[in-house]
């Protein structure tokens, strides 16, 4: 163990002490004020588990995550099926259509979907048009509203890690049941699915956690007695009220512990039932069927239904965006660039600083995560376990967790947040193991004995990194630095807690204009563009890494 | 009429062709093993057999029953049991379940499952285990789970795609006898698939040498040994040394044949299976046990020849001879009592029964 693996190890922790155990720790004590006092205890939590109201929110945020759940399982195990297992024209394009909320900021869709679907919305005009209606009919505001939107967005998790797992099964243990004469239902229920649970609970953990996490969608849909919500609404608006604020950051700290609980949970059982290390020799196809006419359509109508929906999200945006006065008209009548003008023009400070934040919070990354990925990977430096452990359970805290930490932790003592500095760290401490799960999968791939080649012919450690293995790394590093950029360009929950006059981005500049009442085309504009924009990064990964499907099928997390 | 008949099967999978418009017969009881390289076609035939492949032409028969031709049977009807390379034991069911499942699909009374499973526990010696789970097995006791799951419903036909390939070599050897002597008691017939000659040697009544989608050769295990049809199954199936020559003559009424090659002096060959006439191109073939090693000639010796020792190879229970002779190396499997050391001149000779022409 070198010395300058050690120094590596100390610069790593330090960073993270700093941006995550520091800032969590300060997030946790302070669920514990008492306000109007000195003193601290559990006085807060008392208060919320004896509050109805707050007991609500919770048991609220449960049923919907239950519900959320359900919906994106009933409608995933079909779509996966499908994708994995059928041989069919135009998969790839469906595949990737059904897949592109990923990568599409979750109030994107809320937005395309009010337009959609709202009272005086395109389906409800159509509709009472055509006379099959008279009054409108009430899709969007609700329970039933939350459930469609959350559920549309967390719907590809599902569908990835389902799909890998039907497509991971090694085909004999199928074919054994059909020898064993277990018609195909029957095979796919007693041994298909239950062989699929793995890759299922681990999709599965990231949709049920969402809900704890979404504060906006409810928000916009008028619903706001979820945690996330109700902790957004403490904190924000009553920053005064004291007692308020501490309620919410209780909020805060609860659903915190149930995302990180039940990921750790999750990945415990994953970890306890793998079933890969059974078999061996599995084909990279995994098992492929030539469906019947009758399942053929079928399937086609289901990805085309689905695919519709997902399509509505650009598409009524795009309308929005190009147009003015888009009210009580199925289809808006007045086309117009001002939306256009009015962000590139008048304010292009926030693209500017959109673009400045996510940078620096690449560049950030990429001088953290490459050290820490060999670290972790090539290393036996004490505490590296921990360190990856520390950076993967980013993945499960919820964004506004690190933008209240950072806020309660950085504003006196280290006063980091009155600069606009801490934007940038912010969506680089959020948006770490992106990048980091990406450089490391690609150094797990790459033979030691290259790198041990290099060293053996007399190059030191640092150069043997920069000459052999950064170029054949290149690819995997590639695709993690645009995939981290991309989430960064869209990250709202962290940032909207930091942000001041002048440090707007687009995703905040979207929520101000729907929050103010503000031009809606304006915030139409600015969706469109953060998916122009997105799509564009979308093809550069697709680019480097040969295929629109890997891009898609790369990220992962929220 | 053949227990399973086989009739011009073709399988091709996108452009290669895996099963070139193949024959085969497999007579009631009888154990046959599918021989051959890997891609050789042997594991696609079986498959066709079960009906997890669909031919691309040709018929498949069992028990009078056509198979493909008068609408394709599935898998689950066709009254086999199979035992897969992986063993394809599933992880998420205990061992009892495993083995009933094909039973339990039957939807048959609680009491009949419990009664079968504990025979055929029983029969592969894996009582007591029921409540395992198949990650607290070892690989010999998940490849018997199978075994036992493929035989609980008494099948007219049993096909075992390389069941022992993923066992170690001992364990290999002791399964080997094992499957062999209970498909022997109960008279099941059966395919076998395997790419390892000593097994198809042990396991099989007889032997389908196959090669490149083609059926090289159909024997008892000693015909494919001592009479193999071509260069490819002698090759694959022990050791040979191929020294390559012209038919010299071809006496009238007599089972030899007189061989021109590079060692010099002509060899006598026994008669191959193919007519051969004067100026045909062949091989000289002889297995290294086949060749007798001596310090001096032996008197009045045919196909008698000197060379140089050029290395010695020790392989535990005997050793093997690198013979150098005009830049031919001929492999020579002597005991050890033999005294030679490398760079020695010595006689060496080949039983003119055994030395075979091949083309």
């Amino acid at each position: 163990m070198s010395r300058g693996n050690l120094a590596l190890s100390a610069f790593l922790w330090f960073v993270i002490a700093l941006f995550v155990i520091y800032p969590l720790s300060i997030l946790v004590l302070e669920s514990f004020k008492i306000a109007g006092t000195d003193t601290r205890g559990i006085q807060n939590y008392l208060e919320f588990f004896q509050d109805t109201y707050y007991l609500k929110t919770f048991a609220n945020t449960l049923v919907l995550s239950a519900l959320v759940l359900l919906t994106t399982t009933l409608f995933g195990i079909p779509l996966a099926y499908i994708l994995a297992r059928y041989r069919q024209r135009g998969k790839t394009v469906f595949t990737a259509l059904i897949l592109l909320p990923i990568v599409l900021p979750a109030y994107a869709g809320v937005f395309a979907f009010i337009i959609f679907f709202g009272k005086y919305g395109t389906a409800n005009l159509l509709l009472m048009e055509i006379g099959l209606i008279q009054t409108p009919v009430n899709f969007i505001y609700g329970l039933h509203g939350l459930v469609f939107v959350q559920a549309l967005h967390m719907l590809p998790f599902i569908v990835l890690s389902l799909s890998a797992g039907f497509t991971n099964i090694d085909p004999s243990f199928e074919e054994a049941a059909e020898v064993e004469g277990a018609s195909g239902f029957r095979r796919f229920c007693t041994v298909t699915l239950p062989l699929c649970t793995p890759s299922y609970l681990a999709g599965a953990v990231i949709v049920f956690l969402w809900p704890f996490t979404d504060w906006l969608t409810p928000m916009i849909l008028g619903q706001v007695d979820f945690l996330p919500s109700i902790a957004y609404i403490n904190i924000a608006y009553h920053f005064t009220d004291m007692h308020r604020k501490y309620m919410g950051i209780v909020a805060v700290v609860l659903s915190s512990t149930v995302c990180i609980a039940l990921f750790l949970l999750a990945r415990w059982w994953v970890e306890k039932k793998k079933y890969t290390g059974l078999s061996k020799g599995t084909t990279s196809e995994g098992r492929v069927i030539e469906p019947s006419l009758l399942i053929k359509s079928v399937s086609y109508l289901y990805m085309i239904f689905i695919a519709i929906l997902v399509l509505l999200i650009p598409v009524v945006l795009g309308l929005a965006a190009f147009s003015r006065r888009w009210v009580f008209e199925p289809f808006p009548d007045y086309w117009t660039l001002d939306n256009f003008r009015a962000i590139l023009v008048e304010t292009p400070l926030l693209i500017q600083n959109t673009f400045v934040f996510s940078g620096l919070a690449l560049i950030f990354g990429v001088v953290f995560g490459l050290p820490a990925a060999y670290l972790i990977v090539r290393t036996r430096v004490p505490g590296k376990d921990a360190l990856d452990f520390m950076i993967t359970l980013m993945l499960a805290f919820p964004g506004m967790a690190v933008g209240v930490s950072y806020l309660l932790a950085f504003w006196q003592g280290i006063p980091l947040a009155t600069h606009w500095i801490i934007m940038p760290i912010a969506l680089f401490t959020r948006r770490l193991p992106y990048f980091l799960r990406m450089a490391h999968s690609s150094y797990l791939q790459l033979d030691v004995s290259l790198e041990e080649a290099s060293e053996v012919s007399g190059v030191g450690k640092f150069r043997t990194f920069m000459n052999i293995s950064l170029p054949l790394l290149l690819k995997g590093v590639l695709v993690g630095v645009v995939m981290f950029f991309v989430m960064a360009f869209q990250e709202i929950s962290t940032a909207i807690f930091l942000y001041r006059g002048g440090w707007e981005t687009l995703p905040i500049g979207i929520f101000l204009n729907w929050h103010r009442g503000m031009e809606f085309g304006i915030a139409a504009a600015m969706a469109f563009l953060m998916i122009v924009i997105t799509f564009i990064l979308l093809l550069i990964i697709a680019r480097i890494s040969g295929g629109i499907l890997k891009a898609a099928w790369g990220p992962g997390g929220t | 009429m053949a227990f399973i008949e086989i009739k011009d099967l073709f399988k091709r999978f996108k452009k290669v062709t895996a099963v070139n418009h193949i024959n085969l017969e497999v007579q009631q009881g009888e154990m046959l093993t599918l021989l051959g390289p890997s891609g050789c076609g042997k594991t696609t035939t079986l498959r066709c057999i079960a009906g997890l492949e669909k031919p691309d032409g040709g018929e498949i028969i069992i028990d009078g029953k056509s198979m493909i031709t008068q609408g394709f049977v599935q898998p689950s009807n066709r009254g086999i049991g199979m035992v897969f390379q992986n063993y394809a034991v599933w992880p998420h069911m205990k061992v009892y379940q495993n083995v009933v499942y094909g039973l339990k699909v039957q939807n048959l009374p609680r009491r009949t499952l419990q009664e079968k499973a504990q025979q055929v526990l029983d029969v592969v010696g894996l009582n007591g285990l029921e409540d395992r789970y198949p990650s607290q097995l070892s690989g010999g006791q998940q490849q018997r789970v199978a075994l036992a799951r493929a035989l609980i419903r008494n099948p007219k036909v049993l096909l075992l795609d390389e069941p022992l390939s993923n066992l170690d070599a001992k364990l290999r050897e002791k399964m080997r006898f094992e499957i062999k002597s209970l498909v022997r008691r109960m008279g099941i017939t059966s395919v076998y698939v395997t790419h390892d000659q000593a097994e198809a040697m042990v396991i099989s009544d007889r032997v389908v040498v196959m090669n490149a989608g083609n059926v090289e050769q159909v024997g008892k295990p000693e015909e494919i040994y001592d009479q193999p049809a071509n260069r490819f199954v002698a090759d694959f199936i022990g050791a040979m040394n191929f020294i390559p020559g012209e038919v010299a003559e071809v006496p009238k009424d007599s089972e030899t044949v007189y061989v021109h090659t590079v060692l010099g002096k002509k060899i006598r060959c026994r008669k191959g299976l193919d007519p051969a006439a004067a100026g045909l191109k062949v091989f000289a073939s002889i297995r290294p046990e086949d060749v007798a090693v001596a310090e001096r000639p032996v008197p009045e010796m045919e196909n008698q020849f000197k060379g140089v020792l050029a290395h010695k190879a020790y392989l535990g229970n005997f050793l093997y001879y690198f013979i150098n002779i005009n830049d031919i190396m001929i492999r020579a499997q002597v005991s050890h009592h033999v005294t030679q050391e490398e760079g020695d001149e010595l006689y060496f000779y080949f039983n003119p029964d055994k030395c075979l022409i091949l083309s």
